[in-house]
């Protein structure tokens, strides 16, 4: 289990998977597709696009990575690479479709409900749509940061920050400030009540 | 300048953002299947276009689906209609005109085919299903394309 593995084990680990995939090794590839396309779905999703075009941008983008594999050693470096290459793949999606439809930000569909489900889930199904109402509140900038940075593995952090254009420390939204208003959000929400 | 809870926090984020919009389960299979691929050397095509519904639809009315790709050296075009046994026909065209060895995989196997010197090209039955083009490299002296220029996988 991921959960279970170091900072430090898991680097040297994707280190090692990006080292066999340059020398051709499929599985090695796969291996990589597994444990990164989630994170990457959800930075094609923030950024704006329908399910269905965030397909074929990751599609695309794991094409791109396979001619670029040659420039990237590390694991930071990797998921630095294929998050700011997904994020400029889909504005190109973007940019291309406002000029065949109106223009149409999609929205995210409301949370879905888990159905009937034990009085756990319930409660579960309550934090989560609070906090859904929380995060829709928030600036679009902050609302694509958090959604990237919650997938983004630990140890990779800083590298993605930077290329997303916000060190820490730096002016306007980061991390720190986006949580900080989400949490004051939070707090002014009864506590608990179902949206 | 972190806040104790932030780590907290982002952990509830991302589950919560798992369960409103979770990756499609069979996304990274397809992914793979795009990506064996023999040599590293590629131009990725990109979907820019698309038309049409898929060729055969609740119904099994047959109706033709237009798909366009652009790489930075090569557009394609292909047509894709349905075969009376259900297999497709996929016509295509290459811009600039030129002859390049043309491959479609499937999940079985893969077909090859020439395009003429107007830059077509014709599949006639392929299987349905997961699908994925790659032209190849031109020879030596056929022009400056020394990469294969590849497409995402798409369902025929």
């Amino acid at each position: 289990m991921i959960a279970t593995e170091s900072c430090q084990d898991r680097s040297a680990r994707i280190a090692g998977l990006v080292s066999a995939a340059r020398q051709g090794d499929a599985d090695a590839v796969g291996q990589i597709v597994t444990e990164l396309s989630p994170l990457l779905w959800q930075v094609a999703r923030a950024a704006g696009l329908s399910r269905g075009d965030a397909e074929d941008v990751l599609q695309t983008v794991w094409m791109r990575l396979l001619a670029h594999l040659d420039a990237i050693h590390t694991s930071t470096a990797l998921t630095a690479w294929l998050v700011t290459t997904t994020r400029r793949e889909a504005w190109r999606v973007r940019a291309a479709e406002r000029r065949l439809l109106p223009a149409e930000q999609e929205l995210l569909a409301a949370l879905p409900d888990s159905g009937p489900g034990s009085e756990e889930q319930v409660i579960i199904d309550d934090q989560r749509r609070t906090l859904w109402g929380a995060i829709s509140q928030l600036s679009p900038r902050c609302q694509e940061l958090l959604r990237i940075v919650a997938f983004v593995p630990r140890p990779d952090y800083p590298a993605v920050a930077a290329k997303l254009g916000m060190p820490t420390g730096s002016v306007g939204p980061t991390r720190g400030r986006c949580l900080a208003k989400l949490r004051d959000l939070l707090a002014s929400d009864p506590a608990g009540s179902p949206r | 300048m972190t806040h104790p809870d932030d780590l907290e926090l982002l952990d509830s984020i991302r589950e919560m953002f798992q369960a409103a919009d979770p990756m499609p389960a069979d996304l990274p299979e397809r992914i793979r299947f795009a990506l064996t691929l023999r040599d590293l050397e590629i131009e990725v095509a990109r979907l820019t276009a698309e038309d049409g519904l898929p060729a055969l639809s609740a119904r099994g009315t047959e109706q033709s689906r237009t798909v366009t790709f652009d790489s930075d050296s090569l557009t394609i075009m292909i047509r894709i209609d349905t075969n009376q046994d259900g297999t497709a026909r996929v016509d295509g065209w290459l811009a600039p005109p030129q002859r390049r060895e043309i491959e479609m995989k499937s999940a079985a196997d893969s077909l090859s085919v020439t395009s003429d010197e107007q830059g077509r090209f014709a599949f006639a039955r392929v299987p349905r299903g997961t699908a994925q083009l790659i032209v190849r490299p031109a020879e030596q002296g056929q022009g400056n394309a020394g990469r294969s220029v590849v497409t995402p996988a798409l369902i025929l």
